[in-house]
């Protein structure tokens, strides 16, 4: 195999491995831990989606710039963390059973813009912006209904001590009226 | 009478629910047991979880009320539109050529379908793309395909234009539509709550901008429960906020509640909140707005005694009966922010089936605040309410209990308590008009919300 193709491997290993590893401690709620993944200086957003026809060049619509379901920085983070560690946070106290289920991960290489949604003036020689498919299953209560919200992410990924951390992450929601009775829960 | 002459359960809590009596839950028999229980200031639990009071509350609630439809600032130019709901039906809200704000069905009047399927935008016709029948956006009908072939000369299209909303009315830049074509004028409709409406609308003399889009999300809860909460409440936040108090993000006070008015416009089922600041709480004035926003409000608040009020106001609740409630709390972007930012959401809680509704939450703040604070006010408002808020997310968890147990086999039987505050002598000393209490421990403004509620159940 040529040097590109092993390199490309390689980052789509690692970058693959990180997601799911952040996946799972989302997934199990330890989310002091997923916070240990993210930068003093993140940006994690869920823009509002409106259903909208094409006017511009693309036919991904109706993702609005101005309006967000989450818009958040480091303390806002630990905040909402915190707040479900009192133990009186009653949105997910009793926990909801929660599945990320991530695929189609595309992992740009350096230098190659792949995400119109994220600030790329950011964008470090080490750092990698990917993009990946994402289901949310929540489940919560004593019923069998449950809710299942489909996302892209569109994420900046930072090496730092030879991991990654996530910088930026955009969650494009497939939603217009969400389906779930409350976002208390990460993307 | 006895229980089973009146048709209700034991409601004195010492045996088990319901068990041994014969229920009628047919929706007059919950009507009338509504009516015996509401003077003693109680409710049947059947009204937040029945089909049939879910269908009459559309027939005699929603279809009978000026309901709020959006904001001015979100259809600024002419052909500006944004796609509401009255009910379930979909609504074109767009300003005219002539500047005018008009409500049109958005229903071809040629076999039914949508015309408009853009949720917001700008347009100058609508044309139906099922068979291309085109309209101006004014609504009248311009265009029919092939007219001469098809129809002859027998189509009159100046008889087949959109139909239009007869009312639509605004207040300080509110929308309202409404189905009735004979109820009263907005200005009678909201009555004396403008004057608390002032609070929220007139402070800047640049007006108030929503920002964007609003949040959207479906709760299974009845609307009475999501409005109850917003319009005389306060009782709730020590236990159901009770992560954010932990967190030294809501006061830990029991007695927070206590420096505040409680207003409510008998007859009318609106009401509001006016919580101030606790003696050595040291929290800033007017929501800790800018002091040259405070200024400002001086000269375009209408009158002194409603600037002093919010001047005085550090959390303002205000809900417009049935459906739109407002709120306007002193809050913190973040922990690690110094100091407080205010923000301001106004919500819909439109009932979609028994026990469930479709919640729409805006952002707004005044156009004239710089952008700096605009941003974080936006924060203010993302990480306390909305769908994803520290604060509205315990409460929506917290409904859809309530709202599942109004609907169970002896949990329909039960009855909910609003007695708290029913001694409580009116405030005469208060500046504004409605009935005034000195606290918010109390249940009045629910009583006076559940007086109306009934009565238009009952007309
Ligand atoms: S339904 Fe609209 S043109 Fe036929
Ligand atoms: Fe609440």
């Amino acid at each position: 195999m040529s040097d590109d193709v092993d390199a490309a491997m390689r980052r789509q290993y690692e970058v693959e491995q990180f997601l799911v590893h952040e996946a799972e401690l989302l997934d199990e709620s330890r989310l002091e831990e997923w916070l240990g993944l993210v930068t003093d200086d993140v940006v994690y957003q869920v823009p509002v989606r409106i259903n909208r026809e094409q006017t511009g060049e693309t036919r991904v619509t109706g993702v609005r710039t101005d309006s967000f379901h989450l818009d958040e920085n480091r303390a806002s983070l630990q905040m909402r963390v915190d707040r479900v560690a009192t133990g009186f946070a009653w949105a997910e106290e009793p926990p909801s059973r929660l599945r990320h289920v991530i695929g189609n991960v595309r992992v740009a290489a350096p230098g190659e813009a792949v995400s119109e949604h994220l600030d790329l003036d950011a964008l470090g020689d080490d750092d990698l912006v990917v993009r990946s498919n994402l289901l949310v299953f929540r489940s919560r209560g004593d019923r069998p209904e449950h809710d299942l919200l489909a996302a892209e992410r569109h994420d900046l990924l930072r090496r730092v001590d030879g991991g990654f951390r996530l910088a930026r992450r955009l969650v494009v929601l497939d939603s217009t009226v969400v389906p779930t009775l409350n976002l208390a829960f990460f993307f | 009478m006895t229980a089973t002459e009146t048709g209700h359960a034991s409601t004195n809590g010492q045996g088990p629910p319901g068990a041994g009596h014969v229920i009628d839950h047919s929706t007059q028999a919950i009507l009338d047991r509504m009516a015996e229980l509401h003077p003693t200031g109680q409710a049947p639990a059947a009204i937040f979880n029945d089909r049939g009071i879910f269908e009459l509350e559309r027939e005699k609630v929603f279809a009978k009320s000026w309901l709020y439809l959006g904001h001015e600032s979100e259809i600024p130019e002419p052909g500006d539109y944004v796609l509401r709901y009255l009910i379930d039906d979909p609504f074109i809200v767009i300003r005219s050529e002539d500047g005018e704000i008009e409500a049109m069905h958005n229903h071809c009047r040629h076999r039914g379908m949508q015309v408009c399927r853009s949720e917001m935008g700008n347009a100058s016709h609508f044309r139906c793309p099922y068979h291309g029948w085109t309209y101006k956006n004014d609504g009248s009908l311009v265009g029919v395909p092939v007219q001469k072939a098809a129809y002859g000369d027998t189509l009159d299209k100046s008889e087949l234009g959109l139909l239009k909303l007869a009312n639509v009315d605004t207040y300080n830049g509110m929308i309202f539509g409404s189905l009735d074509d004979d109820i009263v004028p907005l200005d009678e409709w909201l009555g004396d709550i403008r004057w608390y409406l002032d609070l929220f609308t007139t402070r800047s003399p640049g007006g108030l901008q929503v920002v964007g889009a609003p949040q959207r999300w479906i709760v299974d809860v009845d609307w009475k429960i999501a409005g109850e909460n917003f319009i005389g409440d306060s009782y709730h936040t020590l236990m159901t906020h009770r992560s954010m108090v932990e967190l030294g993000q809501a006061p830990s006070d029991p007695k927070y509640a206590m420096y505040g008015e409680q207003i409510h416009v008998p007859g009318k089922g609106h009401g509001a909140m006016c919580i101030g600041a606790p003696p050595g709480s040291g929290l800033p004035p007017m929501f800790g707005y800018p002091d040259d926003f405070i200024e400002r409000a001086r000269e375009s608040i209408p009158t002194p005694e409603q600037y002093e009020v919010a001047k005085e106001t550090r959390i303002g609740l205000c809900t417009v009966f049935p459906s739109l409630s407002i709120h306007n709390p002193i809050r913190r972007p973040d922990t690690e922010y110094e100091g407080s930012i205010p923000m301001m959401t106004w919500r819909t809680w439109n009932p979609i089936g028994p026990g469930k509704i479709s919640i729409s939450s805006w952002f707004l703040v005044e156009k004239d605040l710089s952008e700096e604070f605009k941003q974080l006010s936006s924060w203010s408002y993302l990480r306390s309410f909305g769908i994803s808020g520290t604060f509205e997310q315990d409460d929506t968890e917290i409904w859809t209990h309530i709202a599942r147990n109004a609907g169970t086999f002896t949990g329909r039987n039960q009855t909910v308590n609003y007695q708290m505050g029913m001694e409580l002598e009116p405030d005469e000393d208060w500046p504004g008009p409605g009935v005034a209490q000195p606290v918010n421990f109390t249940d009045a403004n629910l009583r006076n919300f559940y007086s109306r509620w009934l009565e238009m159940m009952t007309a």
